[in-house]
């Protein structure tokens, strides 16, 4: 008796707090609502505890924010960066920022996954760089960064057997992160060869995934950067009243302003810490062999546009110019860049997705990149003339005509030449 | 001279204090010795003694006051 | 296959605990399970060492059959004779493995020998104590089953703490009584919670969220202070670094400690309490107390009987200097051959030999203060220039210095 009063002693605490742990986690409780100042910071954050998430994102697509998908150019936030304006400006809309370096059509068409509800008939932006679309495609990598096993489990969880989610199987378990769990291996292996997944495996996931979304609830409230800071500071550089040429006219002061220690157009402080020195030199010429139009990325992207179609969502994409000086420096080849354009825009068109804004003859524009591929000050005002009437005013449904063939390796080595 | 006195002795040359007074002190504790000075304590004791005490026998716990020094000397001879 | 790294995250205790709860019941009712024991431990040892690892599996298993021809052909000769050449030819034989390994990605950068896995050198320290202690005659009989116990007992088999073997047979062998055995468990729950704390919680925080931005904010200001690097962000770093250092190896050592209770063996502490150390000495005997202790046991208190008993160095003083020097020497090298290391063994040397000399002033000098301040400034010292030493260690001024130009 008095040995076991020990054990319990002993082990009575550390099974208590196991099995309080455990209900925590694996009961569907929904762990209250995020506050409004959590959902704006969120919604700037670009971090991919966000983008891995779900519940802080469904909450703020319900309450008017618009998902903004991109990459690296996100981050740029100026004062005229959407987010700011948005803001400042008081529009109907604010943008969520999807995407940051590294990010591209995989790791996207990911993210949606649990968008569904959110997102069908809406609205989205989605600003697509051509120099996602390289001979290797999306790396594997970065896609870790970005990996959510729960938007995986949402996803195998609704899988069918098309080709799309055959492609997307197929392109996962191309990728560690997807070969990450036994069991969740196991199921996108059947999603691949167009079995079904079995009862033990959706049951194994479904019991995941509570607990997933508990800690989603739980912690995803918790370290937010503060981006919000760098929006606010915009705003309060900005005009009162919203004025094309008051706000033209600052995006070119600002610009000259910062862009004062070399020829290229590229912000100082980009240049000070990522060029300057010998890198420079090292630079020249080095981006002649680029080539970005064959790519497995073409058919990620098509499982992107395969994904809007199923959901009816309206699309503004956007295809940003690149810096004309940084790619003569480089030796970026201009015709290979038109190309790949044109490549992306047949793709669009071809399929119904006519709200296209191509940005790539701008790149000679001052001030209009921030660096050498990121959109900046008079970038993010030609993207706000378009972005704010297209979520502003009411849009006509777009009729979106799916075409299997551009998940094909024919479609991703194809040169479109006009 | 008994063993006591020797060991006394011993310790008195190693430590320059005097460990007569209190036989249970913890000598490494109080940092009267250390690595340097316990490899002098075995030469010594060797030499005075002619017992044989390997590095590897020598754990610390068995060793740490003058009265178990004492001990382990008796019942090495 | 699945891996699994030791204690490398929640679930690998999970399965520790049912692992071991049937032995853990048997040594409640004071029974050792020894063929059970032995199957969860070759369990243990393939999820470590198998799967993606399987190349270091391979690896372990050619070095336990070199080191068992070594130490058993030593124990044969033993025997017969004690001739001191072969004495030291079978030490050299025993750390060949582990010297190749560490030469291997200094003559090719980068490069990973082949015949290199996990804890080579942990298993390596307990090899050679057996020769040396098969010298000394304190180990009189080679058990092979129990040097394979030894050598291959799971909990500690990664990054120790280091057992000695006469030790760990008699825990073994001699099963704790009821109310003793209770203790340990009493212990190990809480030495795991602790590590909990340590390595999940306090060294995530030093050391995945603080350390890389501290490092990004060094290297920013790596041609500062005359082009030396010298900043306050460096010098965040090391206190950040020390301070990580210490929470994820202490973390580590309690689950290795905390696992060995379970099954009922006694393996020693590795840290205690080391930034309350009054001196370089004093750390000495608090930070990674098995490596030191082992170091000292079979490295310089060695290395002092040889020199005095052959009278190879006439003063005094100059012994344990020499020995401090090659002790360091060796442990710099055995932790890497880059000059970050080795320098970190030299400072270790310098700082423990001027420490000897302010011992000795102060055993001359009895009237000097020694109160709660005296000790607070002692303490403040001991821990900067521990920092500092790890510092070196870190290989950081070596990024900052060299490889981010």
């Amino acid at each position: 008796m008095k040995t076991k009063g020990k054990l319990w002693l002993i082990f009575g605490p550390v099974i208590i707090a196991a099995g309080l742990l455990i209900l925590l986690l694996s009961l569907p409780i929904g762990f209250g609502h995020f506050n409004s100042q959590t959902e704006k910071k969120a919604a700037v954050s670009l971090s991919p505890k966000v983008f891995r998430g779900r519940k802080i994102k469904q909450q703020a697509l319900e309450n008017g924010y618009v998902p903004f998908f991109g990459s690296s150019e996100l981050s740029r936030l100026d004062e005229f960066h959407p987010s700011v304006l948005a803001a400042k400006y008081h529009r109907s809309y604010r943008p969520f920022l999807l995407g940051n370096a590294g990010s591209q059509s995989l790791t996207h068409y990911f993210t949606m996954q649990n968008l569904g509800t959110q997102l069908k008939g809406k609205k989205v932006i989605f600003i697509i760089s051509p120099q996602w679309f390289t001979k290797e495609g999306q790396r594997p990598d970065a896609f870790g960064f970005y990996y959510s096993p729960l938007q995986t489990i949402d996803w195998i969880i609704n899988a069918k057997n098309d080709t799309a989610d055959r492609y997307a199987a197929k392109r996962l378990l191309e990728m560690p992160s997807g070969r990450s769990s036994e069991i969740g291996e196991a199921a996108l292996e059947n999603v691949e060869h167009g079995k079904p997944v079995s009862e033990f495996q959706k049951m194994f996931l479904k019991f995941k995934e509570t607990i997933l979304l508990n800690e989603d609830s739980l912690f995803s409230r918790f370290q937010l950067n503060n981006n919000l800071a760098k929006v606010q500071k915009g705003e309060k550089s900005l005009p009162a009243h919203y004025s094309i040429s008051k706000l033209n006219h600052l995006a070119v002061k600002v610009g000259r302003r910062e862009t004062t220690n070399n020829k290229l157009g590229i912000k100082n402080t980009f240049y000070k810490t990522r060029l300057s020195g010998n890198r420079i030199k090292d630079l020249k010429d080095s981006q002649t062999k680029l080539d970005y139009r064959r790519s497995p990325e073409y058919s990620d992207f098509e499982l992107v546009l395969n994904q809007f179609a199923k959901w009816h969502v309206n699309v503004q994409f956007i295809i940003p110019p690149i810096n004309a000086r940084w790619a003569d420096y480089t030796g970026l080849s201009i015709p290979m860049i038109r190309q790949t354009d044109q490549k992306i825009e047949y793709q669009l068109r071809q399929q119904g997705f006519n709200n296209v804004l191509d940005l790539s003859d701008y790149g000679n524009e001052k001030y209009f990149m921030e660096d050498t591929i990121h959109l900046g000050w008079r970038g993010w005002l030609k993207v706000d003339q378009t972005v704010n009437p297209f979520l502003t005013n009411k849009q006509p449904q777009p009729n979106y005509i799916i075409q299997n063939r551009f998940f094909s390796k024919n479609w991703q080595n194809t040169v479109k030449n006009e | 001279m008994g063993t006591k006195q020797t060991v006394v002795d011993i310790l008195k040359d190693l430590t320059g204090s005097d460990v007569s007074g209190n036989l249970d002190e913890n000598l490494f504790d109080s940092g009267m010795i250390d690595s340097m000075a316990t490899v002098e304590l075995l030469l010594e004791l060797q030499e005075r003694f002619g017992i044989d005490v390997p590095v590897s026998e020598f754990d610390r716990s068995e060793w740490d006051t003058p009265n178990k020094i004492i001990a382990k000397v008796e019942s090495m001879k | 296959m699945i891996n699994l790294q030791p204690y490398g995250n929640p679930m690998y205790f999970v399965y520790l605990l049912v692992g071991l709860l049937p032995l853990m019941i048997g040594l409640y009712f004071g029974k050792r399970f020894v063929v059970y024991q032995t199957i969860i431990s070759a369990i243990f040892l393939l999820l470590i060492f198998g799967g993606s690892k399987w190349q270091q599996g391979l690896a372990l298993i050619g070095y336990i059959v070199y080191q068992f021809i070594v130490v058993g052909g030593y124990a044969v000769y033993k025997r017969r004779a004690n001739q001191t050449w072969v004495f030291v030819c079978t030490v050299i034989l025993s750390i060949i493995p582990l010297v190749i390994v560490k030469i291997t990605p200094a003559i090719q950068v980068g490069r990973q020998s082949l015949i290199g896995f996990l804890g080579i050198s942990y298993l390596t320290f307990k090899s050679v104590q057996m020769v040396m202690e098969m010298r000394d005659g304190t180990i009189k009989k080679f058990d092979p089953i129990m040097f394979a116990r030894f050598l291959l007992f799971f909990p500690t088999i990664s990054s120790g703490p280091i057992d000695r073997y006469r030790r760990f047979q008699h825990d073994y062998i001699q099963i704790p009584d009821r109310k003793h055995y209770l203790q340990m468990l009493d212990k190990a729950v809480h030495y795991i919670f602790l590590g909990f704390l340590y390595k999940f919680i306090l060294s995530y925080l030093f050391g995945t969220m603080m350390l890389p931005k501290i490092a990004h904010i060094a290297i920013m200001h790596r041609e500062a202070f005359f082009h030396t690097g010298i900043s306050l962000a460096l010098v965040g770093y090391m206190y950040t670094y020390s301070m990580y250092l210490f929470f994820d190896f202490a973390g580590y050592s309690l689950f290795a400690v905390a696992a060995s209770y379970l099954m009922g063996i006694e393996t020693p502490m590795n840290f205690n309490q080391p930034f309350k150390a009054h001196n370089i000495k004093d750390f000495w005997n608090r930070w990674h107390m098995t490596l030191s202790f082992w170091f000292r046991d079979f490295i310089f208190m060695r290395l002092t009987f040889f020199i005095m008993k052959h009278r190879l160095i006439k003063n005094r003083k100059r012994i344990p200097q020499v020995a401090y020097l090659a002790n360091f020497l060796i442990m710099g090298f055995w932790h890497g051959v880059t000059w970050y290391y080795i320098v970190y063994g030299l400072f270790h040397a310098g700082a423990i030999i001027i420490n000897d000399y302010w011992l000795g002033f102060k055993k001359k000098h009895r009237q000097l203060p020694h109160n709660r301040l005296t000790e607070g400034i002692a303490i403040f010292i001991t821990f900067n220039v521990v920092c500092f030493s790890f510092l070196i260690f870190s290989g950081f001024l070596n990024t900052l210095w060299f490889s981010a130009r």
